[in-house]
């Protein structure tokens, strides 16, 4: 019985598979029709990514539209071997990273923007609020790290690639966020 | 001894919140407009005018970046003077304009490199047209703004690299 129920879905999971190709195929050859049954099937994945890593509504509306317009161009690369919602995760983080970097300017948000919001007390109380909204709080360069390696998945030394810094900055970083979020919710520093 | 407790139930707490998160999140408006409007702008833009050399290349990389430093400018003019998207397009439009004639009168006569550029014009213009009008819907969309700003520049690249003088053509 059970082995039936895993085959069916096993079926289940191949048609669907299928299906995705078959839409993927299509919108890389130029149908707008498929390309935009992708868009409503991934665009609260790709939002929520952009949400995180920005910190912001407008900008991430503005990195999402990005992402699409740039996937477009990009479908052809997509090889099958992944799963198609992984690629497009990567290419999310990927475009949306240097959708940031050049929108605000690098050395700007570096030296300034993200030093002062690093100094704002927590004004949050850790009862009424869940994790994203401490996260879209975090300093730029700190959400950008704990968003890529605790949440994505991403190693420090992809992560510093990605963002043009060294290793142990990532690393860095991450700790930042991981004691500004500990702060937050309340508990003791040591 | 209690602080160790607290660094271990605050990673637990961390995880158990990350492992929260939803995967989704819509956004509040509708997207795919503005996404459609990028494709048609990236299509219309996207056709061969032919080769030029690398320092034609980075005369156009000059004169972006020039037109940059003039949205940023404009950017910074909306900021301080409170500007809307109206007037951001009204001001935009207009500078593109002179710039353009200023082009077309300067190779007024000049043998061009492809036949069909003035097709390509037109097609720019169209698409500019179609964002103008979504812009009329969505002024202060800043996605569209720099849409329309990335035509109006391939507009002015375009006019340039047809009329590249023969000595500039591999």
């Amino acid at each position: 019985m059970e082995k039936s129920q895993g085959t069916v879905v096993n079926a289940q999971d191949a048609f669907c598979h299928a299906r995705e190709m078959a839409v993927i195929q299509a919108a890389s050859q130029g149908d707008k029709y498929a390309y935009h049954q992708l868009y409503e099937q991934h665009v609260g994945r790709v939002y929520a990514l952009c949400y995180r890593l920005t910190g912001e509504r407008a900008m991430a509306e503005d990195a999402t539209q990005e992402v699409f317009i740039q996937l477009w161009r990009k479908l052809s690369n997509y090889n099958g071997q992944s799963k198609f919602s992984t690629w497009l995760h990567s290419v999310t983080a990927n475009v949306t990273v240097s959708y940031i970097r050049k929108q605000r300017g690098w050395l700007k948000r570096m030296f300034q923007v993200d030093e002062s919001l690093a100094e704002q007390p927590a004004e949050l109380s850790a009862d009424t609020v869940d994790l994203e909204s401490y996260i879209v709080r975090l300093p730029e360069r700190a959400r950008m790290v704990f968003v890529l390696h605790a949440i994505e998945g991403y190693r420090h030394e992809d992560i510093a690639v990605m963002l043009g810094m060294a290793t142990g900055s990532s690393k860095a970083q991450f700790h930042r966020a991981k004691q500004l979020l500990k702060e937050w919710m309340g508990y003791e520093d040591n | 001894m209690k602080t160790t407790k607290q660094n271990v139930s605050f990673e637990q707490h961390l995880q158990q919140q990350i492992h929260k998160l939803p995967n989704e999140r819509m956004p509040e408006r509708d997207l795919w407009r503005g996404v459609e409007l990028g494709l048609e702008a990236s299509e219309s833009g996207s056709k061969p005018v032919g080769t030029v050399r690398s320092s034609w290349f980075a005369i156009a990389a000059s004169i972006a970046f020039l037109v940059s430093v003039s949205w940023l400018g404009v950017n910074q003019l909306a900021t301080e003077k409170g500007l809307d998207g109206n007037a951001l397009v009204q001001s935009l439009s207009s500078q593109h304009e002179a710039q353009k004639q200023a082009l077309l009168v300067q190779y007024d006569g000049q043998a061009a490199l492809t036949e069909n550029w003035q097709q390509q014009l037109s097609e720019l213009d169209a698409a500019a047209e179609a964002i103008k009008s979504a812009l009329a819907q969505d002024p202060n969309n800043t996605a569209l703004l720099r849409m329309l700003q990335n035509v109006y520049q391939q507009q002015i690249t375009l006019i340039e690299r047809v009329h590249a003088p023969k000595w500039q053509q591999i």
